[in-house]
């Protein structure tokens, strides 16, 4: 009885749900606010997954000079346009996102560096942050912190101050991904190959842009003009318009060994 | 709850009858003069079968180029140019004219052929 009146509720459930989904009335717009109450629960749910996944990397030591100029590069070149600072606005588009870029400053108050780090680093799923591990060093990252927490303390004059002493200071971007810890499955999505291609074992949109690459190991020809061999491959994902000129397909910067290891991955039959 | 919020509501029970169905927008290309069904025994009789697999044309599973399934959704042709018939056409009729390094050879005799084989291909959904 009590199975019956669950199985009932469950299917209820579906079904009210379906039936929101489909009629349109739940709006995607990013011009709709979420519920107060939602919004609360998304933040628990960052909140209590950041603290059970952060306690494993301990902070170093955040307070060298020499850290914190290479977290201010890296501020300026990658934080600031979604995230302002002390006196600084976001760039106009980032004023209009759902949900709004936290501002850091907060954050850093808010926040210890384990956390600030583990959310830097993974970034958070449908929020448009992120995963900055892909893009810069781990120094770089660590280093962002040391700078994030520099951020409360902050007022207008001494953040032009110190913007201005370190203009010579650069941010170190990450040369190779952590190919050893994940799969080229990672790589695939990271290049966001799913943009434009549909892809077994990557999910994604349905997508037309380009060829699907479903069952790409039986297909002969790459783009129509190279025979589709490992190393062909790997060429091609390295700098496409070298290959066929009027490609559509950008050369995205991907370095030897990622174009490789991607080859590799689709080539192989699944 | 407004009238507009109800009809929706009613709108997405109805459309619970229909999951997966249709997608809302369909691509509409129309060729002009094309005949979708003498394309598709075109593209049986020239063998187009032997390198793309062609939904609706028999034996039609070929990997050597990228399979057909979909063609309607296809942004691009080739890689290279919007996918429109004023590309497609002339594409189906000589394709090393346009890209002179393509494996895919030259198959489409006449300009009808090809409007035709175009207009199936666009049925491709």
């Amino acid at each position: 009885m009590l199975l019956v009146g669950a199985g009932a509720l469950v299917a209820t459930g579906a079904i009210v749900g379906t039936t929101l989904l489909l009629s349109g009335a739940l709006s995607t717009n990013a011009t709709k606010q979420h519920f107060r109450v939602t919004h609360r629960v998304l933040d628990l749910g960052l909140e209590y997954s950041v603290r059970a996944a952060a306690d494993d990397v301990p902070a170093p030591a955040l307070g060298l000079p020499g850290m914190r100029a290479r977290g201010a590069a890296c501020y300026r070149e990658h934080c600031v346009t979604c995230h302002g600072a002390p006196g600084v606005a976001p760039d106009s588009f980032a004023l209009g996102m759902l949900p709004v870029p936290g501002n850091l400053a907060h954050s850093a108050a808010a926040h210890p560096p384990e956390w600030l780090y583990h959310v830097t680093r993974k970034g958070v799923r449908m929020t448009g942050m992120p995963a900055w591990e892909y893009r810069l060093s781990d120094q770089s990252l660590w280093s962002v912190v040391a700078f994030l927490e520099m951020l409360p303390v902050l007022d207008v004059d001494s953040y032009r101050a110190l913007m201005a002493t370190t203009v010579d200071a650069s941010c170190e971007s990450r040369v190779t991904l952590p190919l050893h810890t994940e799969g080229a499955d990672v790589l695939l999505r990271q290049y966001a190959c799913h943009s434009c291609h549909q892809i077994e074992s990557v999910v994604g949109p349905r997508v037309y842009t380009g060829p699907p690459l479903i069952d790409w190991s039986k297909r002969a020809y790459i783009a129509g003009v190279l025979p589709n061999t490992e190393e062909n491959l790997a060429r091609w994902i390295m700098d496409p318009p070298a290959i066929s000129p009027q490609t559509l397909m950008p050369d995205l910067g991907v370095p030897p060994e990622h174009a490789r290891a991607m080859a590799v991955f689709l080539l192989t039959p699944r | 709850m407004s009238k507009s919020i109800s009809l929706r509501l009613t709108l997405g029970l109805l459309a619970l009858g229909m999951v997966g169905c249709k997608e809302a927008r369909t691509p509409g290309v129309v060729v002009v003069n094309g005949d979708p069904e003498r394309g598709r025994r075109e593209i049986a009789r020239l063998q187009c079968g032997a390198c793309h697999a062609v939904p609706g044309v028999r034996a039609a599973r070929g990997s050597v180029g990228p399979p057909l399934e979909g063609f309607a959704r296809r942004v691009y042709l080739a890689g290279k140019w919007p996918n429109q018939p004023r590309y497609l056409e002339p594409w189906l009729r000589d394709p090393p004219a346009m890209a002179p390094l393509t494996a895919m050879p030259a198959l489409v005799s006449d300009e009808q052929s090809a409007r035709d084989i175009a207009a199936y291909l666009y049925t491709l959904e």
